[in-house]
């Protein structure tokens, strides 16, 4: 425990540890601020003047001109919807809502939007995937609105799966076993989520840069030489580093996380989390949760991923004899996913963005994507949803390559 | 106590830095000589169980120390040639951080470090980053890591490097002192660093152990070997392209003073010069370290031919 609580002070003691463990914090309060600033409304006051808001004051003003829609999404609130949708469009004679006359769609669509998300998507053809204006909708059909999502799930997975009937049946039960009726509480936007994204895998690149010199730069210095000479210099040395900068890696993850949550929820408002994942992302989406357990799952996704990810950083700083090549090599592995997800599409790039430390939180191929979408992975008739994967990989790395990291720094330098 | 190398070896790729030496370490102060490359440092950390020879093995108190492990640890003290430390410490950190990886109880490391930076003279520096220390002062903190312990065996590869002269008469008084019942091993290629302090010395080339022996039984191999003379100034460059000079020196009348060694004496007035280690050093080792095949390996107290 000493030999831990020394190595922790040794860690910390290093300049670049803070600035990178400041810049953290500060970035997560940014991140979570950011997607605030992308909000925009416009509108025609009561004396014909166009106001034009942005920021906080477009989110106060859009939930006030969407509270009505807050709450519980029955069928019968989607149909009112649709139809009040297909009421205004008709007497206007349009068929698409920006055919509206300035204003209109403010004054009339803008309030019931929300109860709207996702009513084309489940009405989309089975066979093309192609979604239909709602103006085409047929509103007898809405009255069994969660039946004709559980039917477009079906069909989707058809097409998103093809030969896999397995990972077909999955989906269909998992999404048949989603609470329903959703909930909606207008305000929140998908940026913010996305933000948390950037910001988890900004902070994964901060551990990173922290935890790949722990081993290399001793070896680098010479310092090892003296420390390995030490009763405990070895293998307790070696379990004092790799836990003091999974713990520093661990408690930063943490700490900015929680902040960017406490902030961008503040700043949205708390009840947005209660709102039912397939009301902001696809009406059919797999995952039983709201907005604010997405927050938390992703959250705890990004940590393993973090957490995995400084594991494997610690395994590379034990190989590698210099803190460029540990460095680089760790960041290679931090960006691998995201290069994979742009290069390797299909099962290859499914698999390896699964197995990769980093995946759990990086940009284009983490969790949080993956649980908004319907990826699953296949082998020798077993169908796991791509989250699991991801999360599982993560839970098997973390002690693995602990243990690797352990081990090679105690086998170092002895041949 | 006894440290026994036995016929260790180490191959790395095709060169051979370590070629199947034995050595018997008793207790005192022993000098690893020899030119750089010549093995010292693969030969030291292969004693500090930081390297596994290719064959042989290190033994303490005829046990292997890879078997002793924390055991043989527990004993011993290193200072290793590049002296690494964390930039970010300050001495007293530095300190405590290795005493606790020493297994040092918190009161026993303060008390130690305390005592150790008095004898290495540190103790105004004791808040100061290691970073900030000058070479010197760098190298004593290392010194004062190696001695924690209060090993039974201690090994400095290159300790006094970087060190100002009073500092290095320091140092081997504080060798001097501590070397009573431990076995202390330096290694260097400054013989005057060892010459009076060392009750033994072990001299390598080539990864071979070339001669054992105390500074008198070596010294007396070079007996007869060296000379002294004067001669003309204008005559140094015709000397010194066929003798191994060792040292010159300007005489106010405007001839040199020269020491110089050979199998004969070169002149009619040279005269016979007592030999001192540095002279077999030089012997053993011409031009910084180029072999003379005239002078090969190994025996106790003396030199095979």
């Amino acid at each position: 425990m000493r030999i831990f609580y020394l190595e922790l002070k040794r860690v910390l003691k290093s300049k670049l540890t803070w600035i990178l463990l400041a810049l953290a914090l500060l970035l997560s309060v940014l991140l979570a601020w950011l997607p605030t600033t992308y909000c925009y409304s416009n509108y025609t006051d009561e004396d014909g003047n166009e106001v034009n808001l942005t920021g906080l004051a477009s989110i106060a003003h859009e939930k006030e001109r969407q509270a009505e829609a807050a709450g519980i999404v029955t069928p019968q609130r989607v149909r009112e919807a649709v139809e009040t949708y297909q009421a205004c469009l008709a007497s206007y004679g349009v068929t698409e809502s920006y055919d509206l006359p300035e204003g209109v769609y403010e004054r009339e669509i803008l309030p019931i939007a929300p109860l709207l998300h996702g009513v084309k998507e489940a009405f989309a053809d089975p066979d093309t995937g192609m979604a239909p204006a709602i103006m085409e909708i047929d509103l007898e059909q809405i009255d069994d609105y969660y039946s004709v999502c559980e039917t477009r799930i079906a069909s989707l997975m058809q097409m998103e799966q093809p030969d896999s009937p397995r990972a077909q049946s999955k989906a269909v039960e998992m999404y048949r076993n989603t609470k329903k009726p959703f909930e909606v509480y207008p305000g929140m936007t998908s940026a913010v989520m996305d933000y948390q994204n950037i910001m988890g895998f900004l902070v994964l690149l901060f551990c990173v840069v922290i935890a790949a010199p722990i081993f290399s730069a001793d070896y680098q210095s010479g310092a090892d030489d003296i420390l390995r000479c030490t009763r405990h210099g070895r293998v307790s040395l070696g379990i004092a580093k790799m836990f003091a900068a999974l713990f520093i890696s661990g408690a930063a993850f943490v700490l900015c996380a929680a902040v960017h949550i406490l902030v961008a929820d503040s700043l949205f408002g708390w009840e947005c989390t209660r709102t039912s994942i397939q009301m902001m992302y696809s009406i059919v989406t797999l995952a039983d949760m709201n907005i604010g357990g997405l927050q938390f799952l992703f959250a705890v996704a990004g940590l393993l991923s973090v957490l995995a990810s400084v594991s494997f950083t610690l395994f590379l700083s034990a190989r590698c004899r210099t803190t460029v090549s540990s460095l680089a090599s760790s960041l290679v592995f931090c960006i691998a996913p995201v290069v994979i997800s742009m290069t390797a599409p299909g099962a290859l790039g499914a698999w390896l963005c699964s197995i990769l430390p980093a995946s759990g939180t990086s940009i284009q191929a983490s969790v949080l994507y993956a649980i908004t979408d319907f990826q699953f992975l296949n082998l020798a008739g077993l169908s796991v949803w791509m989250p699991y994967a991801m999360i599982g990989a993560c839970m098997i790395e973390i002690p693995l390559f602990a243990f690797l990291a352990v081990r090679s720094y105690c086998r170092h330098a002895l041949n | 106590m006894e440290l026994l190398i036995d016929k260790v070896s180490k191959k790395f790729k095709d060169k051979k830095a370590v070629d199947n030496i034995s050595l018997e370490l008793t207790p005192g102060v022993w000098g690893l000589l020899g030119a750089n490359g010549a093995g010292k440092t693969t030969l030291m950390r292969m004693i500090a169980g930081i390297m596994q020879p290719t064959s042989g093995q290190v033994l303490y108190d005829g046990v292997p120390i890879q078997t002793l492990g924390e055991g043989y640890r527990d004993v011993f003290g290193f200072l290793p040639q590049e002296f690494g430390f964390y930039p970010e410490f300050t001495v007293k950190d530095y300190l405590a951080y290795v005493a606790a990886l020493k297994g040092l109880t918190e009161r026993e490391s303060r008390r130690r470090i305390r005592e150790l930076l008095e004898r290495v003279s540190l103790t105004d520096v004791y808040n100061k980053k290691i970073a900030r220390l000058s070479g010197g002062m760098k190298r004593r903190v290392g010194i004062a890591q190696a001695l924690l312990n209060d090993p039974e065996i201690l090994i400095l590869d290159e300790p006094t490097g970087g060190l100002d002269p009073g500092e290095r008469v320091r140092f081997r008084n504080l060798l001097s002192e501590f070397a009573h019942d431990r076995i202390v091993l330096i290694s260097t290629h400054i013989v005057p660093d060892v010459e009076y302090i060392a009750t033994c010395h072990a001299i390598i080339r080539d990864g071979r152990l070339l001669a054992t022996g105390t500074t008198e039984e070596l010294v007396r191999l070079v007996e007869g070997k060296v000379w002294s003379c004067t001669i003309p100034a204008r005559a140094v460059p015709e000397y010194e392209s066929r003798l191994q000079i060792i040292s010159l020196r300007n005489e106010n009348d405007g001839s040199v003073s020269i020491r110089y060694l050979a199998e004969n004496p070169c002149n009619d007035i040279s005269v016979p010069s007592v030999p001192r280690l540095e002279d077999l050093y030089l012997w053993l080792f011409p031009q910084g370290g180029v072999e003379n095949p005239k002078r090969t390996s190994r025996k106790k107290g003396g030199i095979h031919r």
